[in-house]
């Protein structure tokens, strides 16, 4: 019974394929094209997508007005005889800043031009050794060097790499490592919400009178922003002042209480504690609702039989609960994957989990390329997760 | 006599009187667990720095000196404009959030049209990629249209807040039988008048889950406030605690009075709305 | 073209200003809050001084990690939102390469403004390919504070003059600990962030001594001279322990002082400072201004204003900030307002400040510093692995 829309339907789904296009497509897009290129905004030759040879117009006039500033206040310190080739350079490097003032930040780069400029380079570097010996302390002699080092950076070749971002992906420990922190995190976390979520629904699912305020009780963790609970949990595992941190150790559960924040351990410990703390009532009320629409007299038939209660809950309450089942954990594990506010609030980037790691990688460290593989390696991730759950476990989505 | 009754021998009784204990010991641990920070959160807030460090006072329930100045002190600091920063920046959010996802699942929960499986992954698919790389091409767009430090940053809440709302609105308006709409169509009303005046209305519930929900997300984001609105003014509340730092320590009294006071609204909307909330959670989870 | 119709417009806006109210040019200033009142009062006065141009402060987030995000987002998309931006010392590196900042040379040259007149470390923390990029905000250094009350008077002589090694503190250490109330010896900062790469920097004397100073760092870890969970140390813990009596020595920032004075359950008459063995890491914030600022002038006129007599003395006698203008270390005035001036041993620790390493990937390098040492500090790696990653690190 598929048909073509109406432009009138059209126009009622337009205002969400804008919003969808201009606000997550295009920047998802984008981020797909940077992992093709080494692009690193610390670095001014990489510092944007170059396809062709560029000329980094705005640092090499900055660096030519340099030389000329250096070169004049040198001139009146050499002989006569030398001024006449000091200021036959300062012309030409005057000339060059005359010629690219007013253009764009960056335009390309003609193979003729690139000559130019390379042989006005070579040639400011072989006055200034020339003149090493005759004048030690001239500034175009002392200074020039790495202005002229700069020059060079100035002439960009093309930083588009292909896959190589990719491969080197496979050989890299410490997405290795980012890739067990985060399957950890995700698999330990989510079965024990999954656990004791199951519990509290089949308690709530009994106790009718009390379920109003175990629900608004429930309610209250998955309410709060996570930057906000992170930095209440951050107070409490506290190595000096956190009840809790102190409380473990009274226990024994931990030998010291700094050790929640500081160490692999502790801060795994520590960070699905939280995330438990924070997501299992969710998963309560999700698991709640899927008990509540088994049928009652289901229960019945099966007490008359004589099945204990162990026996009705595999044999009855499992095989009715499992979609609402699937799909609770299906999105709870999709969330517990990419997990970063709790992480970054809570410790800073302990343990190093792949949202973690591609946001150090990226703004941390300014290397977009890379950065953006590993985030596109962390949704292939994401992809498959959801794959395995509809197609092989059979969670339904889209219900039609 | 009481005890005589308590142990009467065998008998479902006995046992579901067992079962019922244990179960309220077990919901009443649950509960405390689960309250647990936010009560000493509270404890704390109340402390002077002076005993919040320090190994006699830190664990101390009441406070020796207990004192109101972590209050003030965040309220002088303006936490209070971040709640209203945040209560704007929600509220406009929610408003055309709800419009726009009302249109949209309108169509797709009533026509059968080509693509729209393909959009429905779509939709899920965005949902489910990891927000920060969406943060710098976003900001880039925003400056070039001079639309940072303001409120347009609500535009920007859309890549979180719709998916989940299209999605619980789709579940929503299938519930509601053709018939009403076909009624609707026969007395002249066009698909527009029919969306706004017989289906809306008919799915207030849903509607209003969806408005909690998204109302929520948005109170909660943090990355995206981050970055668009940089400058206080417009700092919204997960922003706002997140300053009550200083270069050389975290000012506990400070962030735990300031969390005290921004919890009340979301604690005001629990209370009051928790039948949509739940319902929000488990549409889609239920196949009913 | 982009540029010849920025010229062609600002020039036409300064025209239709200035016919119209004669309006100063704003020039936006985008630093962290300040708990004090200097940063207002300089800018006021600046605004007060002059009628060309008008500062307006930006107050950014006060989460440094935070602020560096925002910053450099607003940056990398060219953004000219803020002209003057304040910097954390070890972002320097990284704007200069990223072309960010604009080098000030020619500006200071013709100003008659001389780099040897500034903060050593401060001036060296954003000199980045030969080019000069900032001036001081307000400097900070790593200091020894002691307990006068406790620690000997031949000891104090040696601590003040700074003629003693972290081997001689650490016997100090062992010694007083426990005397006059304290329950611990030395504090300082080896949880795992930042402050471990500042305190590491002082122990290994500026990475001349690698293996010595970790060595070194670690005896006071496992010794009674310092607390079991020195590990988990930060600047608020040693604050905490130290203003509370709790302990004899503690590296900390000068701002300690300011937390003896309010908090303290000691007076600042029972303390006094000396330089550190290795050197005093330079800490603080460093002004720079926005590659695309359209008042470049305006904003060099404020950085300018700040560094001047007039402009450290407001942020002296209202913020108790450090000067970034040598000559006023010893000016009476100054003195005056900032009683640690007074003192022998901060004069002492001033003279002797070492950098944190300038790169462009600043973040990086702190990174893999931390992660190569702190193993070693917890018990966890070996003392030449650890040397050898820390090298590896230092030459990245």
């Amino acid at each position: 019974m598929q048909r073509r829309m109406t432009w009138k339907e059209f126009c009622f789904i337009l205002p969400l394929l804008l919003l969808v296009s201009v606000f997550s497509l295009y920047p998802i897009l984008s981020s797909f094209s940077y992992t093709l290129f080494d692009y690193q905004t610390n670095n001014q030759a990489k510092n944007a997508l170059y396809t062709a040879a560029t000329l980094n117009t705005m640092l090499y006039v900055e660096d030519c007005d340099y030389l000329v500033y250096y070169l004049n206040k040198d001139i009146p310190n050499v002989d006569e005889s030398d001024r006449a080739t000091l200021t036959a350079l300062v012309d030409k490097l005057e000339a060059q800043k005359a010629a690219y003032a007013n253009s764009e930040k960056t335009i390309s780069l003609p193979a003729a031009t690139d000559q130019e400029i390379s042989a006005l380079i070579a040639e400011t570097e072989q006055v200034a050794q020339s003149y090493a010996e005759k004048y030690p302390t001239l500034r175009i002699v002392t200074k020039s060097g790495q202005i002229l080092d700069e020059m060079k950076t100035c002439l960009i070749s093309s930083n588009f790499i292909g896959l190589t971002n990719y491969s080197r992906l496979v050989s890299d420990d410490r997405f290795g490592q980012a890739v067990g922190n985060t399957f950890v995190f995700t698999i330990l976390s989510v079965s024990v919400e999954l656990l004791l979520g199951m519990a509290l629904a089949l308690i709530m699912n009994k106790a009718m009178r009390g379920i109003g305020l175990v629900r608004t009780t429930a309610l209250i963790p998955w309410a709060i922003p996570t930057a906000v609970s992170a930095l209440i949990w951050c107070y409490l595992y506290d190595g000096t002042s956190g009840i809790v941190a102190a409380l473990f150790t009274r226990l024994g559960i931990i030998a010291a209480p700094e050790l929640l924040l500081t160490t692999a351990g502790g801060t795994m410990f520590g960070a699905i504690l939280a995330d438990v703390w924070k997501t299992t009532p969710y998963m309560a009320l999700l698991l709640l609702a899927g008990l509540q629409v088994i049928d009652r007299g289901l229960y019945e038939s099966s007490s008359i039989d004589g099945a204990g209660p162990i026996r009705t809950f595999t044999s009855i309450t499992l095989p009715l609960l499992k979609s609402s089942m699937l799909v609770a954990l299906l999105f709870r594990t999709l969330d517990a994957f990419r997990v970063y506010d709790l992480i970054a609030v809570l410790t800073k980037g302990t343990p190093e989990t792949l949202s973690i790691y591609a946001y150090k990688m990226m703004i941390g460290q300014s290397n977009y390329g890379y950065g953006s593989v590993i985030v596109v390696a962390m949704f292939a991730m994401v992809a498959l997760i959801a794959f395995v759950y509809v197609k092989v476990l059979g969670a339904e989505l889209i219900q039609e | 006599m009481t005890t005589q009754t308590a142990i009467q021998p065998d008998g479902p009784d006995q046992h579901r009187r067992i079962g019922h204990v244990f179960m309220w010991a077990l919901i009443i641990c649950f509960i405390c667990i689960n309250l647990f920070p936010f009560l000493w959160v509270l404890v704390t807030s109340f402390k002077p720095v002076g005993e919040i460090y320090g190994a006699e006072t830190a664990f101390r329930v009441i406070a020796i000196n207990p004192t109101i100045n972590n209050y003030l002190t965040v309220v002088n600091k303006g936490i209070l404009h971040s709640v209203f920063n945040s209560l704007i920046v929600s509220g406009i959010t929610t408003l055309y959030v709800v419009m726009v996802a009302s249109m949209s699942a309108y169509i797709i929960a009533r026509i059968h049209f080509r693509g729209k499986t393909a959009l429905m992954s779509l939709i899920l698919g965005i949902s489910m990629f990891p927000q920060m790389i969406i943060v710098g091409p976003i900001f880039n767009m925003f400056y070039q249209f001079r639309l940072l430090n303001s409120y347009w940053v609500t535009l920007a809440y859309s890549t979180i807040t719709l998916p989940l709302a299209v999605w619980i609105m789709v579940a929503h308006f299938k519930q509601i039988p053709i018939s009403v709409e076909e009624a609707a169509r026969i007395d002249g009303c066009s698909q527009w008048q029919s969306l706004w005046k017989v289906i809306f209305p008919m799915a207030a519930p849903g509607v209003f889950t969806t408005a909690i929900m998204t109302f929520i997300s948005a109170w909660n984001e943090y990355l995206l406030t981050l970055t668009l609105n940089a400058e206080k003014d417009f700092q919204t509340v997960p922003v706002a605690i997140n300053t009550l730092r200083t270069q050389f320590s975290i000012l506990w009294g400070e962030i735990t009075a300031a969390t005290i006071l921004v919890v009340i609204p979301t604690l005001a909307i629990v209370l009051l709305f928790q039948k949509q909330i739940v319902s929000g959670i488990t549409s889609g989870a239920v196949k009913e | 073209m982009k540029k010849m119709l920025a010229i062609l417009l600002s020039v036409a806006l300064v025209l239709a200003t200035t016919a119209a109210l004669a309006e100063p040019v704003t020039v936006k200033f985008a630093a962290q809050a300040d708990s004090t009142p200097a940063t207002q009062a300089v800018v006021d006065a600046f605004n007060a001084s002059q009628t060309n141009y008008m500062v307006e402060w930006v107050d950014m987030t006060n989460d440094s990690g935070a602020m560096r995000e925002q910053l450099t987002t607003s940056l990398k998309a060219g953004s000219s939102e803020y002209d003057i931006i304040s910097m954390d010392v070890v972002w320097a590196g990284e704007f200069a390469a990223s072309g960010y900042i604009m080098p000030l040379d020619m500006m200071l040259d013709d100003a008659g403004l001389n780099v040897a007149d500034y903060n050593a470390g401060s001036m060296a923390s954003g000199n980045y390919n030969g080019k000069q990029y900032v001036l001081p905000f307000f400097p900070d250094l790593g200091m020894l504070y002691f307990r006068t009350d406790i620690v000997s008077q031949e000891d104090a002589a040696k601590l003040i003059a700074g003629t003693y090694t972290w081997a001689d503190l650490l016997a100090m250490a062992e010694t007083y600990a426990g005397q006059g109330g304290t329950t611990t010896g030395f504090v300082f900062q080896a949880a795992l962030y930042e402050g471990l790469v500042c305190n590491a920097n002082e122990f290994t004397s500026n990475w001349t001594d690698v293996k010595g100073g970790l060595e070194i760092m670690k005896q006071f870890i496992d010794s009674k001279a310092s607390p079991d969970n020195i590990l988990n140390y930060t600047e608020g813990e040693t604050a905490n322990s130290f203003v509370k009596g709790e302990s004899v020595f503690a590296r900390n920032w000068p701002y300690q002082w300011g937390v003896i004075k309010s908090e303290g359950t000691i007076t600042t008459d029972q303390v006094a400072v000396a330089p550190l063995p290795g050197g005093s890491t330079v800490g603080g914030w460093i002004l720079g201004i926005n590659k695309n600022s359209a008042n470049a002038e305006g904003a060099f006129a404020f950085m300018q204003f700040l560094n001047s007599e007039a402009g450290q003395l407001i942020m002296s006698e209202q913020g108790g900030y450090l000067p970034g203008l040598n000559k006023m270390l010893t000016d009476e005035r100054i003195i005056k307002s900032d009683d640690r001036l007074s003192m022998v041993g901060f004069q002492n620790a001033l003279k002797t400040t070492i950098a944190r390493p300038v790169s462009a990937e600043y973040s990086k390098v702190s990174d893999a510093l931390q992660q190569a040492i702190y193993p070693y500090l917890s018990g966890s790696a070996e003392i030449d692995a650890t040397v050898t990653a820390v090298q590896a690190a230092l030459a990245n």
